[in-house]
């Protein structure tokens, strides 16, 4: 298999709802700053992998059909990938294998979601159909008749983590000590949806429940409207536009996903309500390929759908001990961004989680949210001169789809 | 479902005019919006989940058991199993009852579709204990002691398989309809935090009269519920888009909620949640319906205070 490198990335502000613009304008916009960032034309572009989660919020059943010329890739193969909230890391997986396999040198990944045009016409919000939407990816048999949503789902799994592990994730003072963490991120990152916002460990906890009792509304991401675009390119290629651009590549140095079944169980083959097996087996496949261990990586963009969630998955990850995740607190290792200057690397014993504000506070585009950390991740590797980091996706009914990426900072390293 | 002759197939309150509208932009511009909808209509097949749901129909829980690995799925997504080269299953009945494999989240703010059906509690059951290797039943999960709370469904509980009105089932023979409303304990200081929370509730009752949102919140609700708390008891009344408090238990009062401590009331006016006090328990519900009150009540102190920001603006 072919080097892989990023070369290019571009993120839409997020944005709650953007009226000025549609999704068409919005991967647009995303994949003309990746190609400004990457110095390139879209000639330079062999194909494109759309991230697009689900047809319902685009109100489209093809909706990448209607992008493909608006976005210059005309006459150009296209593929687009759906996979849950896990979206965006497969159509990135999906590009990467593109490049690896010499079909393509260079490949455009974009991914998107405007979620908020949906309305519920009897609260008169956008919301609880949003969350309808959402929950129409549970199956139509046994599952979403009885009113599964991705949060109950996300919090049946952090029970039964609760049930196992007691102690761990249910302090809520550590739990919304990382949302005050994030929110410090949030406000660094300049397209982040919450970059205004101040949330405190005490607002956190005075926040209403949404899920009982392990969710408040200061726990949850939030749905945005955005897009976010990648360009990998094969060696050859990325050592030849880093010349241009004057930054080193970002090379893709490990990948790994897994998805489990989707009936929960005991034994077999069903998946562990206790645990996020997708993630282990996926971090545990990207460590292999990419030969390193989680203490070689200092920097993470972790897919924080919630933030007991995100605790579990940091476990999963190789971090932390699982059952000791609230150690990311207790013993400081979760880095507050207001303690690091911004060209600093994190130290020893620490760890730079969701520098972007993750999906709680930056942005949460289902089909491309995974393009946004990816986007944040080489950002902070390349400012901080970071040589490992590790960008990480969830999606599905609980938590069943998983996938992590080993990002390297080119040797040169140079700004 | 079948859909009664000369109704809509959507209930009315989707049927939103067909219209465009003019937005502002954050730009300062104008935008049009229109409104639409994306419905699809189903005479979806169970196929091969007709035979789980046909044994339901008759009262029987079935699953697809392996004679090779032994494990039991329940409910019978396959009689081929997946984890020994797809070896045909066979079927197998199991019992109405079973334990609740992990602890279950309760949902306060449903998905548009559930939207009144909240808070409710959706878990996974371990029905086939015998087996090695089984998957969990999804369920909804029920009490009989009132609204579904934190607490109730922990890991390891028993719980009956109720499937509905049909015997040998159990729903039919469990009352979820009338639970015993808990005992307060009166005193004199719960006596005085009424007095205060009364007062409270009043002030925000006058300020919901110069609120339009407040209003907006309130529009086309009409409800009166009694109070009963360890101060005493009043009654909210809710109608033409306002609210009012009145002292002792109101005759005709739909249900009665219950508080042993009133100053749930005094939080609530000042930003605190009526749901939350429910989910937590320190508002008793007799039934969901109670419920749905709530989160339009706990939207009015910040729907007063908006309005009365933008008018000093």
């Amino acid at each position: 298999m072919r080097k892989v490198g990023i070369v290019g990335a571009g993120i839409t502000e997020c944005r709650g709802r953007w009226i000025e613009a549609t999704y068409w304008e919005l991967f647009q916009q995303a994949t003309r700053r990746a190609c400004e960032d990457a110095k390139v034309t879209v000639d330079e572009l062999d194909s494109v992998v759309y991230g697009i989660y689900n047809d319902i919020f685009e109100h489209q059943a093809i909706p990448e059909s209607s992008l493909t010329g608006l976005i210059g890739m005309a006459n150009k193969p296209g593929t687009r990938v759906t996979s849950g909230g896990a979206t965006g890391f497969y159509a990135m997986r999906t590009a990467v294998m593109e490049v690896a396999s010499g079909v393509s040198d260079c490949v455009l990944c974009v991914g998107g979601e405007k979620a908020t045009d949906c309305f519920d016409p009897r609260s008169k919000s956008a919301t609880p159909m949003v969350i309808d939407t959402i929950a129409k990816s549970w199956d139509p048999f046994y599952e979403y008749p009885l009113g599964a949503t991705a949060s109950d789902s996300y919090m049946q799994m952090c029970m039964g983590y609760d049930d196992t592990y007691p102690g761990d994730i249910s302090d809520s003072d550590v739990r919304a000590r990382m949302i005050e963490i994030l929110c410090h991120s949030g406000n660094r990152n300049p397209y982040a949806q919450r970059r205004e916002e101040s949330v405190t460990v005490d607002q956190v906890k005075a926040s209403r429940w949404i899920i009982a009792p392990f969710l408040r509304l200061l726990e949850a991401c939030m749905y945005t409207e955005g897009a976010g675009a990648i360009v990998f390119a094969s060696e050859d290629k990325a050592r030849e536009i880093a010349e241009r651009t004057g930054q080193p590549p970002v090379w893709i140095r490990g990948i790994g996903a897994a998805n489990e079944s989707y009936s929960p169980g005991r034994g077999g083959n069903y998946k562990p309500l206790n645990r996020i097996a997708s993630d282990r087996i996926a971090a545990e496949r990207a460590y292999q390929a990419a030969g390193v261990k989680p203490s070689d990586i200092k920097i993470i963009e972790a897919h924080d759908a919630f933030v007991a969630q995100l605790m579990i998955t940091m476990g999963e990850l190789g971090f932390v001990p699982i059952g000791k995740t609230r150690r990311l607190i207790d013993e400081g290792i979760m880095l507050d961004p207001k303690d690091l200057a911004d060209d600093e690397a994190p130290g020893d014993g620490q760890l730079l989680i969701n520098p972007s504000g993750g999906l709680i506070f930056g942005g949460h585009f289902v089909g491309g949210s995974n393009m946004f950390s990816t986007w944040s991740c080489r950002r902070e590797m390349i400012n901080r001169q970071i040589p490992l980091g590790l960008v990480h996706g969830t999606g599905a009914i609980n938590a069943c789809f998983g996938g992590a990426m080993v990002l390297e900072l080119d040797e040169g390293g140079a700004r | 479902m079948t859909i009664p002759k000369g109704q809509p197939a959507l209930p009315v309150d989707f049927n939103l005019e067909s219209e465009v509208s003019e937005i502002e932009g954050r730009d300062g511009e104008t935008y049009l919006q229109f409104t639409t909808h994306m419905v699809t209509f189903y005479k979806q097949t169970y196929g091969e989940h007709s035979r789980f749901f046909m044994a339901l129909r008759d009262g029987r829980l079935i699953g697809a058991h392996c004679s090779q690995c032994k494990q039991v799925m329940v409910p019978a997504a396959t009689w081929h199993c997946p984890n020994c080269n797809f070896a045909e299953m066979t079927e197998i009945d199991l019992p109405h009852r079973g334990v609740l494999a992990y602890t279950a989240p309760i949902t306060i703010f449903p998905s548009a579709s559930f939207l009144g059906d909240a808070p409710f509690a959706r878990g996974y059951v371990d029905v086939a204990t015998e087996a090695p290797i089984a998957s969990f039943l999804p369920s909804r999960l029920r009490t009989t002691t009132g609204l579904e709370r934190p607490g109730i469904f922990v890991k390891g509980t028993e719980v009956p398989q109720g499937l509905r009105d049909k015997k040998p089932l159990l729903a039919s023979e469990l009352d979820f309809t009338t639970p015993e409303p808990p005992a307060v304990h009166k005193d004199a200081v719960k006596a005085a935090a009424l007095k205060e929370a009364i007062a409270a509730m009043r002030k925000l009752a006058g300020d919901v009269g110069k609120s339009r949102r407040a209003q907006a919140d309130l529009a086309g609700h009409e409800h009166l519920v009694g109070v009963n708390t360890g101060g005493g008891d009043f009654s909210i009344s809710v109608a033409d888009s306002r609210f009012s408090i009145v002292e002792g238990l109101s005759a005709g009062a739909e249900h009665t909620l219950v508080a042993d401590d009133p100053e749930i009331f005094t939080r609530w006016v000042h930003d605190g949640s009526l749901t939350d006090a429910a989910v937590e328990g320190t508002l008793w519900l007799p039934h969901k319906e109670a419920f749905q009150l709530l989160p339009i009540l706990d939207r009015l102190p910040r729907s007063t205070r908006r309005d009365l920001r933008d008018e000093k603006k």
